[in-house]
């Protein structure tokens, strides 16, 4: 029993983490029908950040925020710059956000390396709750809860502001929400911004759990983009669920079946698709 | 269709010539140009005919590379490995196709990219099998019925003799009724539909064959490099093959296979001044979208039809205007 | 035996009833127009007959025979045929390869992998005889998105007749044109062979007037009439709809 509750926290734990990436490259792909190939190294290259700002003593709350706050710029140039050009172009998303995945990768390879690093759990954090026989890490618990926070700023951003709506009405209709005199492409460049941060802050999360490793970018795109799959395009609660859902098969699966696990999170994307091509919580596609 | 037989009597003289004008070096290089070439164009079929974007077709590739790997322990008759290869992986592309093809283009997109990196798992998990992360060797070699094949030049003739085969196949089928329906589908499904037609089964048949043929050249590979490794069937690869398509023309038989001689040769030659050829890809790519100004299927192909046709241009405008009976295809 | 025989369909979308209880009849050979005022249903009908859309109930017969739940695309290979409102053509093929696609679709060798298309003299027959028979057999090798919008239009039905259709329904054949254009469509739909049983969406009153043999009249997703040319002229519910400000009604 004591197990299976601590294999539940870290596949929640692991959950969140992929809520996090996924729910930027959802909402990328809901408003700006972008597929952004180069996500999973947004998620990289924060770590390696966050990674050199601790090793220079710099605390880990303070490398988090420079991390997200250096992807987030990145994002920035990367939209304003790059992405602006092919929009509604999808084989020149392909191709561009293709090359950025090798410039941004090979870069951090140039400048890192190639061996693995880790980024230690923060102190504030390092310790268990222990409730009786079952002892769970609290830095587990933390990343379950920035998960749900998360998610619950997501909903009242979307739900109660005025951004959601504008959001929401920019993905139905561009020209009309343009005709109302507001500035479409800044709003783009924000939300492009915001899920690059997301994927900033998912990556420094990471660190502590997964470490931080050549490939890993690569690893966690095909994971964000399962995800966003099985919860719908644009859809961030779809991303929640479908993440929790991956979170808990990978994590489980590793224990019962080591070899297949990624065989079963796969299935499980072709039933949504074949039972709802949409997603889970996508819209219904002609 | 006097200009295609000349353009296709070149090619087959610069292949058969090449050899003695390059060093040994040159002769490996040209054969896995071959076999990236027959890969591209299977790419090439589904995306510049079909309309389908695939970022999982390197799944196919090391499908036909494994079949040969591991069948090749049992068996040694060339010709059964590669059809068996190609069987193998026209089937599989069948019955996924048969799930994925109902899916829309972005979901189709991720569907075929979740899946390659299924195969790549499974290569690498399933060690007895494949040897995993470590890779296999190829214990045979290849003898189409006249002795062992072992030169580079040999080989090469081989992989030369086998991407102008399948281009002589595209050929007949693009010109196909069947593939004439399958670019009608690409244009226009729903008056397909409302015409009597059911897309659903050229998409796979596009689909199918495509595997198939992407199967073969990953069978290839595997008498050519005489290893295979799980990232042959890595989404990274399949998104180097999309390149070559894409900067070869899509919607072109011959496109994607200068697109692969292009990437091969460029990857090739900046590798051996450099490790950061990742980069400088990565680098030309994004300049190449920019530079491309929105079009950069476009700017390649006008390019190639300045080097290539030269009339291309006034050919266009006259066949718009004029009732002048031209062909318009590659 | 009627060609056609809608009896009774109802659709609705969600909460919103777009047809309830429309019943339509076509005669072998008729040319029967569909009236109404904008959102009155008719594309939708046409939508529920070709099965793009279901019916929520009732059911549609092509020759007795029902049809109501078959996939669309089999229609075509039961004699039934259509048009759409806004063109839906091949645009960067030409006006040949486009109806070479339309041709085919009803020939024996559409699932062949070899043996070129173009070498089936039976598919340049049918072609070049739509082409001489309509006159645009000058443009065979222009690209669909450079020909003018009224031989667009033409297109539009030369697609769909060259499945030889029993029952072709145009949708608003002349949407979007001039007055001369119209009057050439309805030249063009006149001189259609009475083989061709037509089922046609129309606006342009003068257009219905002069090929109509019989008009169902469309209101709310309801027939409110169903008669000969004379009978609906001078139905007063109908002028009423139509004629109230004494306009011609249009598209």
């Amino acid at each position: 029993m004591s197990i299976f509750s601590i294999q539940l926290l870290t596949g929640l734990a692991y959950g969140m983490l992929y809520f996090m990436i996924a729910a930027g490259l959802t909402i990328i792909l809901g408003v700006m029908n972008i597929v952004n190939l180069a996500h999973g190294t947004l998620f990289l290259i924060s770590s390696y950040i966050a990674f050199t700002f601790i090793s220079q003593n710099v605390g880990f709350w303070a490398a988090l925020l420079l991390a997200m706050a250096g992807t987030a710029i990145l994002g920035i140039i990367i939209e304003r710059l790059l992405i602006k050009r092919v929009y509604g172009k999808e084989l020149e998303q392909v191709l561009l956000t293709f090359g950025l995945t090798y410039i941004i990768a090979d870069t951090a390879k140039w400048i890192w390396g190639t061996e693995m690093h880790t980024i230690a759990v923060p102190v504030f954090l390092d310790s268990s709750i222990t409730m009786g026989s079952m002892v769970f890490p609290v830095y587990r618990l933390f990343v379950v809860l920035v998960g749900c926070g998360l998610a619950l700023l997501l909903w009242y951003f979307e739900s109660r502001t005025r951004i959601g709506a504008v959001i929401r009405a920019g993905v139905d209709d561009r020209d009309m929400v343009s005709a109302l005199g507001i500035n479409v492409g800044l709003v783009f460049t924000g939300v492009f911004a915001f899920g690059a941060a997301l994927a900033g802050l998912s990556g420094v999360l990471g660190g502590p759990l997964i470490g931080i490793y050549t490939g890993m970018d690569s690893e966690i795109l095909v994971t964000s983009l399962i995800v966003v799959v099985i919860g719908g395009l644009g859809s961030w609660k779809g991303s929640f669920i479908g993440a929790i859902l991956i979170g808990l098969i990978e994590t489980f699966g590793k224990v019962w079946f080591p070899s297949f696990s990624m065989l079963i999170v796969f299935l499980l994307m072709v039933v949504v698709l074949i039972i709802r091509p949409q997603g889970l919580f996508g819209r219904e596609v002609a | 269709m006097k200009k295609n037989l000349l353009i296709m009597f070149l090619l087959l003289i610069a292949a058969a010539a090449l050899p003695f004008i390059v060093s040994e070096y040159g002769i490996n290089l040209a054969a896995e140009i071959c076999i990236m070439a027959i890969f591209a164009m299977s790419l090439g079929l589904i995306m510049g005919y079909a309309g389908m974007v695939s970022l999982g077709h390197a799944a196919f590739f090391g499908i036909g590379s494994y079949t040969v790997t591991i069948l090749g322990s049992h068996l040694s008759n060339f010709y059964l490995l590669i059809l068996g290869s190609i069987v193998l992986s026209g089937l599989v592309a069948l019955i996924t196709g048969a799930i994925f093809i109902r899916t829309s283009k972005f979901y189709f997109l991720m569907i075929t990219l979740a899946f390659g990196q299924l195969l790549f798992a499974l290569t690498w998990q399933l060690k007895d099998l494949t040897g995993g992360a470590d890779g296999m060797k190829i214990s045979s070699t290849m003898n189409l019925g006249f002795g062992d094949i072992v030169s580079p030049l040999g080989i090469y003739f081989v992989m030369a003799g086998a991407a102008i085969l399948v281009y002589i196949f595209l050929r007949f089928f693009v010109h196909s009724p069947a593939g004439k329906i399958i670019k009608g589908v690409m244009e226009n499904e729903s008056r397909m539909k409302a015409l009597g037609y059911d897309p659903r089964i050229y998409k796979l048949l596009a689909y199918s064959v495509s595997g198939a043929l992407a199967g073969f050249s990953g069978s290839l590979y595997g008498y050519f490099n005489l290893f295979v490794s799980p990232d042959l069937t890595n989404w990274m690869f399949s998104g180097q093959v999309m390149i070559m398509v894409i900067i070869g023309g899509v919607g072109t038989l011959i496109g994607p296979a200068i697109g692969a001689g292009l990437f091969i040769f460029l990857q090739n030659f900046i590798s051996t001044y450099t490790e950061r050829w990742p980069l400088i890809m990565g680098l030309l790519l994004v300049i190449l979208v920019i530079v491309g100004k929105g079009g950069i299927i476009h700017w390649f192909a006008l390019l190639r039809s300045k080097i290539f046709y030269r009339r291309s241009q006034k050919r266009m405008e006259y066949a718009q205007n004029h009732a002048q009976k031209e062909e318009v295809t590659n | 035996m009627s060609l056609l025989k809608v009896e009774n369909i109802s659709k609705s979308f969600k909460t919103l009833q777009v047809l309830q209880n429309v019943s339509v009849e076509v005669q072998p050979g008729e040319r029967h127009v569909i009236i109404g005022p904008n959102g009155a249903g008719k594309t939708t009908l046409f939508n529920c007959i070709t099965n793009v859309l279901s019916i929520d109930s009732g059911t549609v017969y092509l020759e007795g025979q029902e049809i109501s739940h078959l996939p669309s695309r089999k229609l075509v290979h039961l004699g039934m045929s259509r048009t759409f409102q806004k063109n839906n053509l091949f645009g960067n093929l030409t006006v040949e390869e486009n109806l070479h696609l339309a041709v085919t679709s009803t020939k024996s060798y559409r699932y062949q992998i070899f043996n070129a298309l173009l070498k089936h003299e039976d598919l340049k027959k049918d072609t070049d005889e739509v082409l001489e028979q309509w006159g645009i057999s000058s443009r065979r090798n222009v690209k669909v998105n450079f020909l003018s919008y009224g031989e667009q239009r033409l297109l539009e039905v030369l697609l769909a007749m060259a499945a030889k259709p029993k029952l072709l329904l145009l949708d608003e054949p002349t949407s979007g044109m001039s007055p001369a254009e119209t009057i050439q469509t309805a030249e063009m739909i006149k001189k259609l062979p009475r083989s061709v049983s037509i089922l046609i969406i129309e606006h342009d009153m003068e257009v219905v007037f002069s090929i109509a043999d019989k008009i169902t009249v469309l209101h709310h997703g309801e027939v409110i009439l169903s008669g000969t040319p004379e009978e609906v002229r001078n139905n007063e519910q109908v002028r009423q709809i139509y004629f109230g400000g004494g306009a011609k009604a249009h598209a």
